[in-house]
Parts: C-alpha cells; sequence; structure tokens
C-alpha cells in the first residue's frame, strides 16, 4: 500500500477546505470499510484520506414523528437496527442495514458510506429510495439537497463535485398506514453482495385495503441503484391485490438492464428482480396490516 | 471390544490452549531479526510469450536488496517463466525489500514485455484440434480409436486367415472415424474389466450423462508463507507452514541442488492444508533464493487473492457417464470418460477416475480418463483427491436408476454393495468392511425410513469411500524421572493427530493423559515423518508411536525386574506403576521411582523408539442423507438435515473424529452449492473470498455424525483414516436431494440458484 496522508476533520468547512484542495487525490473517509480495503488491494490510489466521522453534523441521529429522520452520513448500521424507534419507523432501512457485510462491518460501515461508494449491488441505496430520503452535501458554496435517487451516476460516480462530500440524510416522517421492506438475494446467508436487491414502501389507505402510494426501488440490475417510477405509479389508487402486486412487479422487471458476471446472470437478474419486486411489496404490505 | 482408559475417550485437544488463546506461531509469526520482505511478480496474462523483463527502475527504489529471475537459479530447475507464461499469476521474478509496501511497489516497477496468445480454459475446448497448444503439437487417442489400434495390434500378431480382412476394415474405420483424437493432452489412464458393450445390452435401464465439476480451492485459513535463512557456510534454514516438513526439505533439495544435511526446515503451526500445503509451492523456493542472495532472512507471504492465481487447487473435470442395470435392481455395467483439467503442468488427480466404480459389485467397468492442459494454475490435491468428482458422477447416475425402476435409493444400494470376499473390480478382494453398516446407520439416524416432506423439499442419500494412505514414520518415547512420558516426533498436526498419538502412548504406558506430552521437532531433529494428508497420520504415526510405547513399556519391564530382582514375566503395567503378580508379599512400584533408579544406575534414561513402514489399510465408507428445501422461485436451497455416518475403524478420539466429519461434509457441500473458481480470457474472475463462495458459519447446515466402528486390522487399536471420506459422497448427496425435492437434476456444479430456476423453467415450470 502506498503511504497517504490522513486528517481527523473537526468541522464541516474543515472537511470542506481539506477536500477541494487535495480535488481527486482526497477522499473523505467513514467507517471505511470499502474506501480502506480499495487503497490497500491498489484499486484506488490516494494523497488523503480526510476523516469526517469527527464532525458533528455526520454523527447526528435523531428522529420525531413530526420531523421525520435525519441521520449524519457516518452513523454506523448497527446504530440504526438498534434503535427500536427508528427500526419501526423505517423497517425497509433497517432490513438493509442488518444485512450489509457481516456484524462486525455493521460496527463501522456507514449508510453515508454505502451511498458515496455508489455501488449498483449498494443495499442501503433502495431503501433510501423508497423512503424519499435527501442528500445533504456540504461543498465549496455551502449546501445543496439532493434526492437519493439522483445521487448516484454511474459505478462508483456520484453528483458530487470537487470539495464536496456527504453529510447528512433528512428522510420524511413516515405516513399513516405505510411501511417499507427490503431484501436481496444472494447465494450466501451473509457476507456477500447482492445479485439483485429490490426495497419498497406503501402508504395504504385506513382500509388498509388499497393503495395510496408505493415506490419501489432496485439494486444490482443497472448502472446505478433505480428508482422503478412507473411500476410504483401503477399501484397508486389500486386495490391491494396479487395482482396488482405482480403488475408492478412485472413492470419493474422491464427497466432492469443487468450485466452478466460472476455473481449472476443476465436471465437471472430480470428474473430476480419480478420475484424480489412483489416480496418486498408483500412484505411491506404485511408490515402494515400487522401494525 | 476390550476397556480402553485413554484412547476412544473424547478428550481435549493437546493445543487447545496455545489455539484459542492465540499464543499459537503460525508462518507470519516468524520474524528473525533483519529479515527482509520477498513478493513474488506474476504474470498478468494466461498465455503469452515473455518478449522481455526489465528489472532496471525496480532496483534504484530505495530499500530493495534483491531482484531475482529464472536467470538466478543455478540449477537451471523451473523456478520462474522466463520465455512464455502457461497462466495469470504465474512467477516471473521476484523481489526482497526492507519492508512489504517497498517489495510492492518494486514489484510493480518491474516492466515485462508479453506477446499475448490464444488461450483456452475450458477441457471440452483444450482437447479440440482448434485449441491452441499449451506444451506440443502431441495428440492422444481417444477409447474407441484406442480400442480400434489394439485390435489391429492383436490382428496383426496373429496368423491365420481372415486377419488380414478384418485388418482392412478396421484400417478404414480408422481412417473415417474423425473424433476421438485429443489434444493438449497431459496424462491418461485406461481400465477395462469384463465387457460394458455386453453389460449394456443385457441392461433394461441404462442411464447416460455428462457431468461438470468445478475447480474449487482448499481455501485453507493461512495463505501460504516462509521464511528462509541461508548462512555463508550453505546451511539453509526454513520455516515452513507445511503438511509436511520432509518433502520441503527433500523439495528444496532437488530444485536448487542443496544436500540435505544443509536444510532444516521448522515447521510452524498449519493454518489449514487439505492437500494444498503440500511439497514446495508457492513460496519456498523462492525465498531461499532471495536469502541466498541477499545473505538475510526472507520472509515470502501470499496475499489470498495469490492463493488464487497461483495456489494449487483440486481439479475440475468433465465426466461422461453411462450406468446399465436391471429392473431388479443390478448393476451390469458402468462406463466413464473423464476429461480432468490439470491447468498448465499434469498433475490433475486423473487416477481417481476408478472411483465411479463405488462400493458396488459392477461385473463390467470401462474407464478412460485425460489430464487436459488449459490456461490455468497447476492442481494438486484436495481430501481425496478426485474421489468427489468421480464419486459424484457415479452416485448421480444410480439415484436416477433407482428412481427409474422404482426402488429405494438405500435398497437399491445395499443390494448392489460389495461384502467382504467381494472381489474390487480392477482391484483384489474385499477385506473386513463396513459398507452395508454405514449406509444403514446413516438412514436409521436420519428417520430415512419413515421419512416425509413438504412441498418443494426433498431427501437424498450418497455414499463414497476412501482408503487412507500409509508411509514411513519414525517416533521416540522418553519416560521423565517424575514418571511423566514425552513423545518426539516429526510429522504435523492437523485436527488433532498430536492428540490422538499422545492417547495412544498414554494407552500402552497405562499413564493418565494429562502425564504424557508430545514434542515437534524440524528436520533436523526429529525422526524422518510421512506428510500429513491422505488420512495417513493416526494410521501411520498412531502406529508408530504403539510401537515405540510398546518398546518403552518393554525396556520398563526390564529394569524393572532388574530392580525388584524378579522375573520379567511377573510384572504387570498398571497405572501408572510396576505390579508384581502373584508373589507372596506384593510389590510394586512406581513408574518415576524406576525412572529415577535407572538414571543412577546401568540403566540409564528410559528411551523407546518406533519405527515403522507399510501396512495394508482397509477402505472406509461415508454414507450421508440431506434434507433440502428449494425455494423454486429463487432456486436457492436450504438445507433442512445433513447427516453422516463414517466407518472410522475405531475412534481414537470421537470429538476429533465427528470435527473431521463435519468438515468433510461441510466442504462437500460448499463444493456442490457454492464453490467454483470461475475463468474468462485473463485468467480467474473471482480471486478473493467475497466471490469466491465458501459458506460462513451462518449457511452451514448443523452436521449430525454417526460413528460406525468395523476395525482395520491393522490400523492403531483398529483404527482407519478418517479425514477423507466425509468429502466424498456430499456432491452427490446434495444433488440427489435437490431431485427429490423440485424434480431437476442440476448436472453441472455447484448447482446454483440460477441452475435451478432454469432448469425447472426447461421443465415447463
Amino acid at each position: 500500500m502506498r503511504a497517504f496522508d490522513y486528517i481527523p476533520a473537526k468541522t464541516v468547512d474543515e472537511a470542506v477546505a481539506l477536500l477541494a484542495e487535495k480535488g481527486d487525490q482526497a477522499k473523505p473517509l467513514s467507517g471505511g470499510t470499502d474506501l480502506i480495503v480499495m487503497v490497500r488491494e491498489g484499486r484506488r490510489q490516494l494523497d488523503l484520506m480526510v476523516d469526517v466521522k469527527d464532525i458533528p453534523e455526520t454523527n447526528v441521529l435523531s428522529y420525531s414523528q413530526e420531523t421525520g429522520l435525519h441521520l449524519g452520513a457516518a452513523v454506523p448500521c448497527y446504530q440504526i437496527y438498534a434503535d427500536d424507534e427508528i427500526s419501526a419507523a423505517y423497517p425497509g432501512l433497517a432490513d438493509a442495514a442488518k444485512i450489509i457485510g457481516g456484524t462486525a462491518i455493521q460496527g463501522r460501515a456507514s449508510v453515508g458510506g454505502n451511498l458515496c461508494n455508489a455501488s449498483p449491488a449498494a443495499d442501503t441505496i433502495p431503501p433510501l429510495i423508497v423512503l424519499e430520503a435527501v442528500c445533504v452535501i456540504a461543498g465549496p458554496n455551502g449546501t445543496r439537497d439532493v434526492p437519493a435517487e439522483q445521487f448516484c451516476t454511474g459505478p462508483g460516480q456520484t453528483v458530487l463535485e470537487n470539495g464536496e462530500f456527504l453529510v447528512s440524510f433528512k428522510i420524511p416522517a413516515p405516513k399513516n398506514n405505510s411501511s417499507s421492506y427490503y431484501l436481496r438475494f444472494i447465494p450466501r446467508n451473509e457476507m456477500d453482495i447482492a445479485v439483485v436487491g429490490a426495497g419498497a414502501s406503501v402508504v395504504l389507505d385506513t382500509e388498509k385495503t388499497s393503495f395510496v402510494s408505493a415506490r419501489i426501488g432496485l439494486a444490482a440490475v443497472a448502472p446505478t441503484p433505480l428508482f422503478a417510477e412507473e411500476a410504483s405509479a401503477s399501484l397508486a389508487g389500486r386495490e391491494v391485490s396479487d395482482e396488482a402486486v405482480n403488475a408492478a412487479a412485472e413492470a419493474a422487471r422491464h427497466i432492469a438492464r443487468p450485466i452478466s458476471d460472476m455473481r449472476g446472470t443476465i436471465e437471472q437478474r430480470v428474473h430476480l428482480v419480478e420475484v424480489l419486486t412483489r416480496r418486498a411489496l408483500n412484505g411491506a404490505i404485511h408490515r402494515v396490516k400487522e401494525s | 471390544m476390550p476397556e480402553y482408559s485413554v484412547v476412544g475417550r473424547r478428550l481435549p485437544r493437546v493445543d487447545a490452549l496455545e489455539k484459542v488463546t492465540g499464543a499459537a506461531k503460525y508462518g507470519a509469526d516468524v520474524h528473525p531479526p533483519g529479515m527482509l520482505y520477498g513478493k513474488i511478480v506474476r504474470s498478468e496474462y494466461p498465455h503469452a510469450k515473455i518478449l522481455h523483463i526489465d528489472t532496471t527502475e525496480a532496483e534504484l527504489l530505495p530499500g530493495v536488496r534483491a531482484i531475482i529471475t529464472q536467470a538466478d537459479v543455478e540449477s537451471g530447475r523451473k523456478v520462474f517463466a522466463s520465455d512464455k507464461v502457461l497462466y495469470s499469476g504465474e512467477p516471473i521474478a521476484a523481489v526482497a525489500a526492507t519492508d512489504s509496501d517497498i517489495a510492492d511497489e518494486a514489484a510493480g516497477l518491474i516492466k515485462i514485455e508479453y506477446e499475448r496468445l490464444p488461450v483456452v480454459q475450458n477441457v471440452m475446448e483444450a482437447i479440440q484440434p482448434t485449441a491452441p497448444r499449451l506444451h506440443s503439437d502431441e495428440t492422444k487417442d481417444g477409447p474407441s480409436r484406442r480400442g480400434i489400434r489394439n485390435r489391429l495390434k492383436q490382428l496383426s500378431l496373429d496368423e491365420s486367415e481372415g486377419s488380414s480382412e478384418e485388418i482392412r476394415t478396421l484400417e478404414t474405420e480408422l481412417e473415417t472415424l474423425e473424433e476421438d483424437v485429443y489434444y493438449n493432452i497431459s496424462a491418461e489412464t485406461h481400465t477395462e474389466i469384463g465387457d460394458v458393450e455386453k453389460g449394456f445390452a443385457e441392461s433394461d435401464i441404462v442411464v447416460e450423462n455428462t457431468y461438470t465439476i468445478p475447480r474449487v480451492h482448499q481455501t485453507y485459513m493461512e495463505p501460504h508463507v516462509s521464511v528462509a535463512s541461508a548462512d555463508s557456510s550453505g546451511k539453509v534454514t526454513v520455516w515452513a507452514s507445511t503438511q509436511g516438513p520432509f518433502a520441503i526439505r527433500s523439495g528444496i533439495a532437488g530444485t536448487l541442488g542443496i544436500p540435505l544435511g544443509k536444510i532444516n526446515v521448522i515447521p510452524t503451526i498449519m493454518g489449514g492444508g487439505f492437500g494444498g500445503r503440500f511439497g514446495v509451492t508457492m513460496t519456498h523456493v523462492p525465498a531461499v533464493l532471495l536469502s541466498q542472495k541477499t545473505g538475510r532472512p526472507v520472509r515470502v507471504q501470499v496475499t489470498r487473492k495469490e492463493e488464487f492465481l497461483d495456489g494449487r487447487p483440486a481439479p475440475g473435470c468433465v465426466i461422461k457417464m453411462k450406468t446399465g442395470a436391471t429392473k431388479s435392481g443390478g448393476i451390469l455395467a458402468c462406463q466413464a470418460l473423464a476429461f480432468w483439467d490439470s491447468g498448465a503442468v499434469s498433475g490433475a488427480s486423473i487416477g481417481s477416475t476408478i472411483r465411479v466404480r463405488g462400493v458396488y459389485k459392477i461385473p463390467n467397468l470401462k474407464v478412460d480418463a485425460y489430464g487436459v492442459y488449459t490456461n490455468k494454475s497447476g492442481t494438486t490435491a484436495y481430501r481425496a483427491p478426485g474421489a468427489p468428482q468421480a464419486i459424484f458422477a457415479a452416485e448421480s447416475q444410480l439415484d436416477e436408476i433407482a428412481r427409474r425402476i422404482g426402488m429405494d435409493p438405500v435398497e437399491f444400494r445395499l443390494k448392489n454393495m460389495r461384502e467382504e470376499g467381494d472381489m474390487i473390480p480392477g482391484g483384489s478382494q474385499e477385506p473386513v468392511i463396513g459398507y452395508k453398516e454405514t449406509l444403514k446407520a446413516v438412514a436409521d439416524a436420519a428417520g430415512w425410513w419413515n421419512r416425509d416432506k413438504s412441498h418443494n423439499q426433498g431427501w437424498g442419500v450418497a455414499v463414497g469411500d476412501w482408503t487412507n494412505g500409509c508411509g514411513p514414520g519414525g517416533v521416540y518415547v522418553s519416560i521423565h524421572e517424575d514418571g511423566s512420558a514425552r513423545i518426539f516426533h516429526g510429522s504435523m498436526d492437523i485436527t488433532g493427530t498430536d492428540t490422538a498419538i499422545t492417547q495412544i502412548v498414554a494407552e500402552i504406558l497405562t499413564l493418565p493423559y494429562e502425564r504424557v506430552t508430545i514434542t515437534r521437532g524440524d528436520t533436523d531433529s526429529a525422526p524422518y515423518a510421512t506428510g500429513s494428508g491422505g488420512s495417513v497420520v493416526t494410521f501411520t504415526m498412531g502406529n508408530t508411536a504403539k510401537l515405540a510405547a510398546e518398546d518403552t513399556r518393554r525396556r520398563i519391564l526390564e529394569l524393572a525386574a532388574e530392580r525388584l530382582n524378579t522375573e520379567i514375566d511377573n510384572f504387570e503395567l498398571r497405572d501408572g506403576k510396576i505390579f508384581v503378580n502373584g508373589a507372596d508379599s506384593p510389590k510394586s512400584i512406581s513408574l518415576g521411582e524406576l525412572a529415577a533408579f535407572s538414571l543412577n544406575t546401568r540403566g540409564g534414561p528410559i528411551v523407546g523408539k518406533g519405527s515403522f513402514a507399510q501396512q495394508s489399510s482397509t477402505p472406509a465408507l461415508a454414507a450421508q442423507i440431506a434434507k433440502v428445501e428449494v425455494d423454486a422461485e429463487t432456486g436457492r436451497i436450504k438445507v433442512l438435515k445433513l447427516v453422516s455416518s463414517q466407518d472410522v475403524g475405531f475412534a481414537i478420539n470421537p470429538m476429533a473424529v465427528e470435527g473431521q466429519i463435519e468438515g468433510g461434509t461441510v466442504q462437500g457441500y460448499a463444493w456442490a452449492i457454492m464453490e467454483e473458481m470461475q475463468y474468462d480470457q485473463n485468467g480467474n474472475v473471482n480471486p478473493g473470498l467475497v466471490d469466491y463462495r465458501v459458506p460462513t458459519s451462518a449457511d452451514l447446515p448443523t452436521v449430525e455424525s454417526v460413528i460406525v466402528e468395523v476395525p482395520a486390522p491393522n490400523g492403531p487399536f483398529g483404527a482407519k483414516g478418517v479425514g477423507e471420506p466425509p468429502i466424498t459422497p456430499t456432491l452427490a448427496t446434495m444433488s440427489n436431494a435437490v431431485v427429490d425435492a423440485v424434480g431437476v437434476r442440476v448436472n453441472d456444479l455447484p448447482i446454483k440458484p440460477e441452475k435451478i430456476v432454469a432448469a425447472l423453467h426447461n421443465n415447463g415450470n
């Protein structure tokens, strides 16, 4: 591993200044479960790692039924699923946080890092998309907000400009009769990368018999995680039924444009999009009905 | 069965404390003063000519102490590729530097110019005339062409009339036979018993299929590492993590032309081997060469990625197989044609193809096996080398036959199994064996006879056989003056063999287990010991240790007779004391008193020795039953039950034996459903533990072990080798269970979820 500098930033401004100065030779470091591995394996060469996990804004974790969730980009996964209130409000996000890597990884890995790594297979991105998460980005020109589904632009590529870094997420408070669900397909039970991932959120009417709205997010079926917009829209106003769910799953299948690699084939991934979307929707519906 | 006090008991391992506390010293813990760090420079391409190697820039990097290539190998034996590379990851040069980052950087600065050559990775493509050739243009005849040629040879010796006409017919046939000539063949083996064509003709049912078994890595926990230190006198010391230090010594001697007496191999505790840590491998010779050149100790330690690129995994293979049987369930004929992917060097386990015969009475058998060169690293042993592959094909076929004739698969196997005195096809007579007992034991334990299942659930059964190896070994036993005993030997501990040896010696000397300790020497200090593989250790070293303990006991009784002034026949060694039998006044002397007395008299220290060469071993069966549930939508397999029985002869330590049964079964399960080294035109595409999938603890079914004991006549206390058998049936066990669950048979391993989904789709589901 080539030597590089390490600076723990104390404030957002300090981090922005350091990142802006070094350009693409610098990267923000949070849990490090992707970045350190990449640098050690020589897949990425850096002059500087700016540790952002000492900055108060990246460590915030606050939830209220009125304002929703404010989640710092450096908050490790386990803090999310260990919080009963947050897990109950955003079960789809907790589903993902619980399955990233393995138990040890979850003590370190952050949702912010998972998003910034911009893997098409990232587990927390479909839940962020279906929960309408907004990414708060700090940069030389102040802060800006970007919806989660617009954050990734390609494998390993994001909207972050020179000097910018992800500070936190704002996730709206859950609506009445709503819930969410995330699942992925892996051949193993842990320590694996999704062959396909699917997240869903649903809002049902007061009788819990019709959809008010729904959102479907997909992983590992395109260069970036996808928001399945048409499939999601198809459910609004429809009666909760196998037909409606199956039709949405079928629609989700149509936007998948995966590749074949050592983790899975195109045919398998396209097939799994439908299966997993159906299971994610049914999982979310089941949670609403149970609540 | 006789009553024993130490063997046969579930005792904690002698090395338990150092392992669980982390005190155990592995290869990478060796750090002699002044040590340098070695790094191997590897080929980027699977097949290419090397045009030029430029080390200039790397040599200038501060901290670099030596760079070596094939030009530095005085013996001329191939250590590095110099003109051509045959696989991605093949060693081309090595660097020694003052730290590992500098060594890595220097390795990256070595410039190698290549001319790329066409690549072949698939055995069935490699045997075609259009395939790129790795070694030469030599071709080999396939089974039919060989048959015709052999007949022609016979006929040419036959002077009777009519033969000339047959010769002409056959010659024409040979000319028109277009296929059946194979390219890139590294080795071949052929066996024929009876007449398979006749056997198939008489069969009511014949099943025929092609089975593809992937190349898998042994995935031992500890990557290869060695430290070498060459001194000015020419003496070479090598710390090696190995299954056999004596083989490392002879391997280095042979490769570098150093006399045996000038090499000392100090074995470190081994982080798993499974056959992949035998003999001189990736690190030993480069470490010695770099140390000779720099005059300093050098450690060469590979990464997990290098393990996948340049390790010596188990060969994959393609087996075309055909089995014929009668409606009433009698096997009549069995034929296999196998192509083993031996990678760039000869050495795949092609001889194991004969294991398609299993443990059954098969009157007609024909086996043709070829090793095929491809642009991959070479292969080596992996737990029962070659058997899981061959047995997967054979036990899949038997399952299919049993289903088609409507016979219970366990009953079908029991009906055809050999018993004592039956001829092994292509071999000798069966000795005392426990095939049927072992299969019945697993069926009873698993609840096979009244098995139930829900939708998409299924049960599978398979058996696999293996016979432990045997090799030479020597052991000393010494009695201390406090009456405790110490064992000195030179064999590597794998999965509790030191413990088994200790139990055996304690049993013979009637000492408590805690009063016997064991010490492993290096090759300078320990008597020769065969390598720890092939399930040999408890059989070979157990027998050796038993001889040494018996020799010690003889010496103890001799000295006691002298001390107590009685005939040696009147003595008995019991509970670590010597008692005089039948005397008017009972007399006894403790082992400690005797040892102390002996030190101060003419007796001297009490030392016994055991030296052992060969004894014939006895086949052992592993039988397994799995119950699985398949998610028909995703193809995911969940194991609900996995029961594994094994004839171990006699379990010296049942706990350690169960560990072996569980470990082997789990490795077989992983091979069946997830493990696979994948290759494309650039080489291995999954060289790491994220994408080379081995099960984690979250994936493992609870393996229920069932110990069956049919004693081996020559085993210590009847013990058979236990390490290898349990991996042999699992590939077929899993596949057969999937068939029972969802009705599709995946003959191309691993049974990945997408293959089940595709097969179900093709079945119209």
